[in-house]
């Protein structure tokens, strides 16, 4: 119970995600994942007790309109048309995780391709050590690029057909951009643990195999981050959170 | 005085909202995302430059100033958008820097007619003449460099033109308007012409045409020759890699009042043009983004008094600059440009008519963050004659917001 005061009684633990806003949240988001590191030495441990599920589901009351294109006032034509990204999902995570969940990490690959100007899926969550590729499926160029203190990098430019992958080895936020197609951005979440969960078209999320224990859980949508919210996950069972976002 | 106070104040208060999360980093979009408005913010600040190298008139240098432009699309459906965008250097008057309608016929076809101030045909730097563009500071000579001719004021020979050589920045003639004012550069940079323009894609090829009142080195709202300059341009992208374009534009270029001075009445002035032929090549791969443009201008001038002109004044201009990302939000650049002059005859010499131009100019940029960047830049410029300073190194500094 010593961790459960610590963390929903006085210490509370900044939101990571509030990154959409401004880049300059980064920094902030960055602690705060640093953070989850830090109060998980401290969290209830992995156990041999059967592990639960926590569910529900993710009601915007605020939908974030993807980025429009700059005006082309320059062009001597319209435009090609391109992809909208889907920005109505959410992701969920633990804000803290149990002792041993962040001593394994497989590195596992995910894509973020790159299609009709618009980068595919639009947010990403993954585990540190994961590598991302970022194939490019148009026929002209993309420059895929981060500023991210997370994790910094420039793809530079290169055809279709070719990828380029990056390696994510710090947790925190990394906003992706295009060089050349201003309009084109995407998030990465990376997690230091692996409880955490995207939501279905329909706002349902289910984080699986949580060991039995009491954490805050906390929604996350374009950059604007949920409370923090306690759940009990029961010994193999499943405990129930809806979220809220405005 | 004040310019620059404003200048540096409005750089501080950049980078102090930036922070404060007050800026905006995506266009902003009302209507249900039918209207949509960006920005372009830089402020630059450099080495005085008393050989009026990047001089854009006789009170504006390129390295020495707050320049911004606002610009906005309205979405009038699949078949028509309205664009304008509104300039201010050194907080000046507001100008209409374009103003234009884009009308899509068919919605599938890759088809467009703009009319109004429309984007330039000709030649590729013009349409991306805006900072976060631009890897350095200056421009490319043909763009910006100002030569002694002007379309509302002539020489009455070669001789008083090539008195005139390195003056282009502030010159004054003995026929039409008598009042000094700048010259002009081979294209400009700095305004738009008003017309109907042509656009389409096909494949790897893209093909523009346009009508417009003014031409490519004097763009007009209004015209002042009754004549049309005609434009055109091809381009084509055969890789990912590489874009290859070839551009000409012809039109009649000395108003209507110069032409009525120097021959007494003006039913020549459609003879009197500007011809220009352009070729650009721009190749990227990775990190590396090159570019070279080579530009020729003609003018032919009514100079009728001995030593009188025959031929066309002919420039040319070459340009190649490149870009290399060091890492992530850091890159340097260069640029190579040489702009010479073709021989007239006067008096006692031949020589060019303006005094030709070396420039050279290495930099790079910082991105603080993604649509904030810091430029600084070095140039070295040469001209060889004229009656001003013949050499220059010139520093800058130049700091870039974009929405």
């Amino acid at each position: 119970m010593a961790t459960e005061t610590r963390r929903h009684g006085g210490k509370v633990v900044q939101s990571p995600l509030g990154v959409s806003v401004s880049l300059w949240l980064v920094p902030l988001s960055l602690c705060a994942l640093c953070l989850l590191g830090v109060l998980a030495a401290d969290g209830p441990k992995i156990s041999a007790a059967r592990n639960g599920t926590i569910r529900g589901r993710v009601e915007l009351r605020r939908v974030v309109a993807p980025a429009e294109r700059r005006p082309t006032v320059s062009d001597l034509g319209a435009p090609i048309a391109r992809d909208l990204p889907d920005v109505l999902r959410s992701v969920v995570y633990l804000e803290s995780a149990p002792r041993g969940a962040f001593e394994t990490s497989e590195g596992g690959h995910a894509v973020m391709d790159q299609r009709n100007e618009t980068f595919v899926p639009h947010v990403l969550a993954i585990t540190t050590g994961t590598t991302v590729d970022f194939p490019n499926s148009d026929k002209f160029y993309h420059n895929v690029f981060s500023l991210s203190k997370t994790r910094p990098f420039d793809l530079g430019r290169y055809a279709a057909g070719n990828s380029r992958p990056v390696r994510f080895d710090r947790p925190g936020i990394v906003r992706v951009f295009c060089e050349i197609h201003s309009h084109m951005n995407a998030f990465i979440l990376v997690f230091g643990h692996p409880f955490f969960a995207m939501t279905d078209a329909e706002g349902r999320y289910r984080i699986e195999n949580a060991p039995p224990g009491t954490y805050g859980v906390i929604a996350w949508n374009e950059g604007t981050s949920s409370a923090s919210k306690p759940v009990t996950v029961p010994d193999g069972g499943v405990a129930e959170m809806d979220f809220t976002i405005r | 005085m004040n310019v620059w106070s404003t200048t540096l104040g409005l750089a501080l208060l950049s980078v102090a909202s930036a922070r404060a999360q007050t800026l905006p980093s995506e266009p902003i979009a009302v209507a249900d995302g039918r209207v949509t408005i960006g920005g372009d913010v830089s402020a630059t600040m450099g080495s005085s430059d008393p050989g009026f190298f990047d001089y854009t008139d006789y009170e504006h240098s390129a390295l020495r100033m707050l320049r911004v432009d606002v610009s906005a699309a309205v979405n009038g459906g699949d078949h028509l958008s309205l664009l304008a965008e509104l300039r201010t250097e050194n907080l000046d008057s507001v100008q209409p820097y374009a103003l234009y309608a884009r009308i899509r016929p068919w919605t599938k076809r890759a088809f467009d007619i703009q009319v109004g101030r429309v984007p330039p045909t000709f030649g590729a730097f013009a349409r991306r003449t805006y900072a976060n563009d631009n890897p350095l500071i200056g421009y490319p000579l043909a763009y910006q460099y100002l030569t002694s001719l002007r379309p509302d004021a002539l020489p009455a020979s070669t001789d008083e033109l090539l008195r005139k050589r390195s003056l282009g920045w502030l010159t004054r003639y003995s026929l039409g308007n008598a009042a000094a004012d700048k010259g002009v550069p081979l294209v400009s940079a700095f305004r738009w012409d008003t017309g109907v323009q042509v656009h389409a894609t096909a494949g790897v090829v893209n093909v523009t045409g346009a009508v417009t009142a003014g031409t490519v080195s004097n763009p007009l709202f209004s015209d002042d020759n009754n004549g049309r300059q005609v434009a055109g341009r091809i381009e084509l992208r055969p890789v990912s890699a590489l874009i290859v374009g070839a551009s000409v534009a012809r039109g009649p270029f000395v108003a209507v009042s110069a032409v009525r001075a120097a021959l007494g009445d003006d039913s020549r002035a459609g003879e009197f043009t500007q011809t220009a032929w352009g070729a650009d090549v721009e190749y990227s791969r990775g990190y590396y983004l090159l570019r070279v443009e080579t530009i020729v201008s003609d003018w032919r001038l009514p100079i009728v008094k001995t030593p009188d002109l025959q031929l066309a004044l002919r420039a040319v201009s070459t340009s190649a600059e490149g870009r290399y990302k060091i890492r992530p939000g850091l890159y340097a650049a260069a640029r190579v440009d040489y702009l010479g002059f073709g021989d007239v005859a006067g008096s006692l010499i031949t020589e060019p008519w303006d005094a030709p131009v070396t420039r050279v100019e290495v930099g790079g940029g910082y991105s603080i963050q993604r649509n904030l960047q810091l430029k600084v830049s070095y140039q070295y410029n040469h001209r060889d004659g004229g009656v001003l300073e013949q050499l220059a190194h010139l520093k800058a500094a130049q700091l870039v917001f974009w929405f």
